[in-house]
């Protein structure tokens, strides 16, 4: 099938029953809101087209829970942003996606997530194909202490996607370029990666992310070590990367959500508060903690 | 609403709000002297209007300034948003609201000089439109939606009165053609009192996009009424 | 300056602790830099006495004798026989050449303090001589031959003020023949390759410290080759792989607490398990090499633990991130950053291993060994052994040579950490 539709029109159908779900809206104490008072998420959770689909996960580490039954999808080719105050579980919740938090050894996921028909969480699953499905950009800027073409050709070198060296260079160009740094870099693609400035550094490792050809790209607060141009020029990036990838993006900042992305999520307290298109979060979002969020008033 | 974790941004747009309030007391008062000047046809009054007319744009040029420095400065959103965006359209329909008042005050000086007496006429339609413009303050003040509807609602009963005034003083020129100078310029004043309600309509739309965030212009009562129920 | 109640503003009581503030700051650098210069000072001190004691053992003393190669004195009569040549009497063409310079000594006693002032090892040095120049045989040939160890002791002191003291040694003939050979330039003093060159021998002239130094490069090897790659994966599993729990805390504890074990422990284990248990010979390189390993484990472990720990988990997210494997991960990046930290961590305990002596002496590491080990099977002993060895000997000769061999053993350290120093550099990459 094919539609042309974005993202947002084509969510609007499917959410419109849990648009019903939003209109009890629980009457709660938005500064002291515990989560007996969050409620059930609102707004649009689901997608039409969905690349990943998540249905009630719990994530908890050790004892404690940091996910409280999250459900929400990521359609193909959106930009989901994921925004909530410290603490919120939002980087955890990304990190469950490419089954980073395997690394922890007390996280323990419920739940479902599935990236189209895959299983994420399938016992038998292996992290390496769904991590070269779901690649990951992280807070800091981590290149590897390599020369910048190994930096983005370690990715294709260790899943072997390519056969002659003249592949592996395509692919090292078409990264650079798809990430905008190839003109800024294509003479010293031999110097160290880890000598050029942060937002250079972030567009490499987003350049090295997108050389495994991914299909979902999570970013974790990508530009929080950058200054504003840097910042500027990532956020234009991403909406041209969001032609090719699904993009899943925990922000601190609500402007880059409000900027970026197609839909908002609104995590407070380990649970998914509101998802709603950004336009609509950002003027009138349906819960009283979003709203408090948004306009800044936690105290 | 509960405080924002920025005090100042809290003192600003409070600020912001009472100057509205403040405003709108003025031309709320502006309008009051309006119609009571043409109705007694009292120059003295009307040369007040007048004169307030400026402090009233000196207000306008003021909450533009603090709305523009909000936008800039605090980046609001959601309901700070919604509230700047409001307001800046509020103060725009204040102005209009003080620059019909001034019209109707002229018109009063007009009756003073020609030597006529006052048009009774216009009291009853004034006194709907200051109750509708007090009522919307109010609303504003209160995030009251229930008030902004009432405003909405009384707007159609003005509506209503010009038209059937209109339908007189028809009749009036035409029964008596002498008498047409002095019906066009009643005409005149009752289409600045009816503006008045128009805006005062305007501003209880904004008060009802501020509160619910829904844009409710140039939409049907029923169906403004329909959509806020639906929320 | 005082404000109202008449009490100081917070500027003046600041100014006012100032002074004491400057004071303490200087008193606390003073403990710094006085720290610093009696550790210099200990240096100096150990240095200088060390050199000046272990200088003179680089030279040695050489006498000329006119040495006849007479075939009957020497017992030979096929001179084309190697048999013969090498089991001659060569002993007897030295005392011969003695008894032509000095025909005053005449006594049996005088003829045996007479033949002591040559080397008992200088017949070898003919034999050798004899053998590469087979045409010297029936020939009268000036030859230098090395001086006995007392004779060299003389020499060398005899121009020091305290010469005398140590002249109870040699007799006064004896220091009456060496003085005229010194007038008649037969004395001369060399370079002492023999000290580079040979094993332990009990005539202080002839002992060299090569045997030593083989021995100790071969146990050094044997604890590399063992204690390195077993130190890295252990670490590398306890830091990357080990799952947190009381199984791996135990662990964790018993390394750092080896770490401290006494070197002598090990020594015993040692000689419970490699010799006790396995039957394994004594002396052998390839048993203290096992030894120092299990002694240097603990240091390595731990500090490449530290070195894995300090790669920061950025590196390893991205990687994992990409999708490689937690190999990859740890062959690709963290080994690669870690190992400037794990090398030198090695290095330092590679260094004390070295330095290591007593559980080398309970292996048996301290038996007299003449001949330079050639394998690790091959029972040989250590640079610190032989100082011990020599400290301990009676001759007067063995303490010059005593502190020559610590020098040589203080060069081999030094070089092991310019090693370290200098790989550290090469490998350290910014990250």
């Amino acid at each position: 099938m094919q539609v042309v539709n974005t993202p947002i029109q084509e969510n609007e159908k499917l959410n419109a029953k849990s648009d019903k779900v939003a209109r009890e809206k629980p009457k709660t104490d938005p500064i002291n809101g515990s989560h007996a008072n969050v409620g059930e998420t609102v707004g649009k959770p689901f997608a039409k087209h969905p690349k990943m689909t998540m249905r009630n996960v719990d994530v908890f580490y050790g004892d404690k829970q940091a996910i409280y039954d999250v459900s929400l999808d990521i359609g193909k080719h959106e930009v989901v942003a994921m925004i909530g105050p410290s603490g919120c579980g939002k980087s955890t919740f990304l990190r469950c996606l490419n089954r980073m938090n395997d690394t922890i050894d007390i996280c323990k996921v419920k739940g479902e997530i599935k990236l189209e028909e895959l299983d994420v969480y399938h016992p038998k699953q292996d992290v390496v194909p769904l991590r070269a499905r779901v690649g990951m950009v992280f807070q800091k800027p981590n290149p590897f202490p390599k020369s910048i073409y190994d930096n983005v050709a370690y990715g294709p070198r260790i899943h072997g996607l390519f056969e002659r060296k003249t592949d592996l260079d395509e692919i090292v160009e078409n990264s650079l370029r798809r990430a905008s740094l190839w003109e800024e870099v294509k003479d010293r693609l031999h110097s160290p990666g880890t000598g050029l400035s942060g937002g250079q550094q972030q567009r490499l490792c987003i350049a090295r992310t997108i050389a495994v050809s991914p299909e979902v790209i999570l970013m974790d607060e990508p530009c929080s070590a950058l200054d504003p141009i840097a910042t500027a020029k990532i956020e234009e990036l991403i909406a041209e990367l969001s032609k090719k990838f699904t993009i899943a993006i925990v922000t601190h900042s609500m402007q880059q959500a409000a900027r970026v992305s197609h839909r908002t999520a609104y995590f407070h307290m380990g649970k998914l508060v509101e998802v709603n298109d950004t336009k609509r979060v950002f003027t009138n979002p349906q819960h009283k903690l979003t709203e408090a969020y948004i306009t800044g008033r936690f105290g | 609403m509960e405080k924002h974790i920025s005090h100042k941004f809290d003192e600003d747009l409070e600020q912001i709000k009472n100057m509205v309030l403040k405003m709108g007391g003025v031309v709320e008062q502006q309008i009051a002297d309006a119609v009571k000047a043409v109705e007694t046809a009292d120059s003295d009054l009307a040369e007040k209007v007048i004169r307030v007319e400026d402090e009233v744009d000196l207000k306008e040029v003021e909450l533009d300034e603090a709305c523009t420095s909000v936008l800039a400065c605090r980046q609001p959103a959601a309901s700070d948003l919604r509230m700047v965006l409001a307001i800046t359209k509020m103060t725009r329909d204040l102005e209009r609201m003080g620059d019909e008042a001034q019209k109707v005050a002229k018109m009063a000086i007009a009756l003073q000089e020609s030597g006529s007496k006052g048009y009774e006429e216009a009291r009853h339609i004034g006194a709907l439109v200051q109750k509708m413009v007090n009522t919307v303050l109010d609303a504003f003040a209160r995030f009251d939606v229930e008030q902004a509807l009432e405003v909405a609602r009384t707007d159609k009963e003005v509506d209503r009165e010009y038209k059937s005034a209109m339908r007189e003083i028809v009749t009036y020129m035409m029964e008596d053609p002498r008498a047409i100078t002095r019906s066009m310029n009643i005409l005149w004043t009752l289409r600045a009192i009816e503006r008045i309600g128009d805006h005062a309509r305007n501003i209880a739309e904004h008060v009802i996009f501020l509160v619910k965030g829904l844009d409710v212009r140039h939409t049907s009562l029923q169906e403004i009424e329909r959509r806020i129920s639906n929320i | 300056m005082t404000n109202s109640n008449g009490t100081l503003s917070t500027a003046e009581k600041v100014n006012k602790s100032l002074q004491k503030r400057y004071r303490a700051e200087k008193r606390f650098r003073a403990y710094g830099i006085s720290a610093i210069a009696f550790g210099l000072l200990c240096l100096v001190v150990l240095f200088t006495d060390i050199i000046s004691k272990g200088h003179s053992a680089f030279f040695q003393t050489y006498v000329k004798l006119d040495i006849t190669f007479d075939p009957t004195e020497m017992g030979v009569d096929d001179p084309t026989d190697a048999n013969q040549l090498a089991t001659a009497d060569y002993d007897s063409l030295i005392r011969n050449a003695l008894k032509e310079q000095f025909p005053e000594a005449s006594g049996r006693r005088d003829r045996r303090a007479l033949y002591a002032v040559v080397s008992n090892g200088a017949a070898f040095t003919l034999r050798e001589q004899l053998k590469e120049n087979p045409q010297l045989l029936n020939q009268t040939v000036p030859m230098w031959m090395l001086a006995d160890d007392d004779i060299d002791t003389y020499v060398k002191h005899r121009d020091d003020a305290q010469g005398d003291t140590f002249a109870g040694r040699i007799s006064e003939k004896q220091m009456g023949w060496v003085d005229t050979l010194i007038d008649n330039n037969q004395v001369e003093s060399r370079f002492n390759t023999t000290f580079f060159t040979s094993g332990d021998s009990r005539e202080p002239e002839q002992a060299g410290i090569l045997g030593a130094l083989v021995g100790s490069l071969l146990t050094l090897v044997v604890t590399i080759l063992l204690s390195f790659p077993i130190g890295v994966a252990a670490a590398v599993y306890l830091e990357e792989y080990a799952p947190q729990n009381k199984f791996t805390d135990f662990i964790e504890v018993n390394i750092n607490n080896l770490a401290a074990v006494p070197s002598i422990i090990f020594g015993l284990l040692g000689l419970a398990i490699f010799i006790g248990f396995f039957e394994m010979q004594r002396s052998l390189p390839l048993v203290g090499g096992l030894v120092l390993t299990l002694m240097t484990l603990p240091t390595i472990i731990i500090s490449s633990r530290a070195a894995i720990k300090a790669v920061p988990p950025s590196v390893r997210d991205a990687a994992l991130g990409l999708g490689a494997s937690k190999m990859q991960m740890v062959l690709h990046h963290v080994l690669p950053l870690a190992m400037p930290g794990m090398l030198t961590g090695a290095i330092i305990g590679f260094a004390q291993a070295l330095g290591e002596t007593a559980p080398l002496l309970m292996i048996g590491m301290v038996a007299f060994v003449v001949d330079i080990p050639g394998a690790i099977t091959d029972p040989a002993t250590a640079l610190p052994v032989q100082i011990f060895l020599w400290s301990d000997s009676p001759e007067r000769a063995f303490v010059e040579r005593t502190s020559a061999a610590i020098m040589v053993l203080l060069a081999f350290l030094i070089s092991m950490n310019t090693l370290a120093i200098w790989l550290r550099r090469r490998l350290e990459r910014r990250w």
